[in-house]
Formats: C-alpha cells, structure tokens, sequence
C-alpha cells in the first residue's frame, strides 16, 4: 500500500523551492540515493515551472501529489491553467539551443515513465515515475 | 531559496568573473540573468561563470545562459562555465550544453 501526500502550491515561482525541499526528504526516505534525488528534484521542479508558466493568473497554484512505495515514488504535479495543444511540442533541436522548451525533454530524461496528460480548456497533469533499482 | 552573485572584471585578460552561490531554478533566474546581462553592458568582455558555490540549476537557469550565450555570441564573444558540480554537470550533458559551454572538459 502506497503512501499518498498531497501539496496544494501556491502559483508563486518562490514556492518552487519549497516543493524541492519536500520531494528530496520524501525520495530520501523511499531510499534512492544521491544522484537519483538530484534527478527528482530537477524533475518536478521542471513539472512545477511548467505549471507556473502555464498560468495566465499566476495565483491560480497547483497540485503536487506523491505516492511512496517500497520500490518507486510517483508524483503527479496538476495545474488547472487550460492545458495546451499537445502537438504543439517540438523536441528541442539540441545543435541549436534555445532560451525556452528543455523542460519536459529534461523531464523525460530524468524519470524512469513520464505521462503527461493535457486538456484544453481544463488543465494538464504531469505524471513521473522513479524506480529504486 | 537564495542565490547570492559575486562578479569582478579582470581588465588584464578583459573578462568578467561571475560565480553564483546558491540555487537557479524559475524564482531566483531572472536575478541571474540580470547580472549577466548588467556586467556584459557594463563592459564587453568574455563571460567566465565559475559554478563552484551553484548547488541546484535547473532548465530555467540553462535557458538563461543560452539567451547570453547567443546574444554574445553575435557580438563576438563567449561564455564559458568552469566548476559545475555532479548534478549540473548532467543537465549540461543531457541538453549537449556541456560541449558548448564546458569545452574544455573535452581538451
């Protein structure tokens, strides 16, 4: 049985950290080690930005939900800011970097299953997964 | 979160010493990007961004150094980052940065 922790944030970039803060003690406590509570962080940090940038009213906030279990920890961070056209998303072209778009590659990267979940009109919920081994 | 930022101008090798302290992520970005941004128009000069002290970065923050990293680019000078820790070091690797702004990891 997985253990569910529920934040409600604040859609204040400096409420970014706080949640960082949170993951990372809750990764540790599921037993992953350095590298892979780094890449938590930078995971839901990313998710979390994405939900701010997402925000035309900045005070709406959003969700970050995290389910503990003996060999993965899931985060699912939501935000009810409209969602956004899905096939919108261009991978970044990496020979020519540019300011904005890494996130969810980054993402992608970092966590062992990502699913991401859009609706226009309504909101989009970011889902990682990270296994221990 | 804090970042703090210490920058000196080195007028023999004509180039700015920049080293953050402390974290980059969407909340404390646009203080770096700023400080960038005031010393390049303070005096153009290669840009040298010793991570020692940055504990955390995340995409916000590499957006920031791309956004300098270009608009120097067109006016002939560059960036380098020295001393990215383990966790940074990887999201420069994962996004092909560290061949762009890490080049002499690579000599």
């Amino acid at each position: 049985m997985a253990d569910l922790l529920k934040l409600s944030v604040p859609g204040k970039p400096e409420y970014v950290g706080m949640v960082r803060m949170a993951i990372s003690c809750l990764a540790n406590s599921v037993g992953f080690d350095i590298e892979a509570i780094e890449d938590i962080k930078v995971a839901v940090s990313e998710a979390c930005t994405n939900a701010l940038c997402h925000s035309k009213n900045r005070a709406g906030g959003y969700e970050v939900y995290c389910e503990m279990s003996d060999d993965k920890i899931v985060v699912s961070v939501v935000d009810q800011s409209g969602g956004y056209d899905k096939n919108s998303y261009k991978e970044p072209c990496l020979d020519q970097p540019k300011e904005g778009g890494l996130g969810i590659y980054i993402i992608k990267a970092l966590m062992d299953e990502v699913d991401i979940f859009t609706e226009i009109g309504i909101g989009t919920r970011i889902k990682m997964v990270k296994y221990t081994k | 979160m804090t970042l703090h930022i210490q920058k000196s101008f080195d007028h023999n090798k004509g180039l700015w010493n920049i080293a953050p302290q402390g974290e980059v992520d969407i909340s404390t970005a646009p203080v770096l990007r700023s400080c960038i941004d005031e010393a390049f128009n303070e005096e153009n000069g290669n840009i040298i961004l010793d991570f020692d002290q940055l504990r955390y970065m995340d995409s916000t923050g590499l957006g920031v150094i791309i956004g300098a990293y270009s608009r120097m680019k067109e006016k002939g000078y560059s960036i380098v980052l020295k001393n990215p820790r383990k966790n940074i070091l990887k999201l420069l690797q994962i996004t092909n940065l560290d061949r762009v702004l890490c080049a002499e990891l690579y000599e």
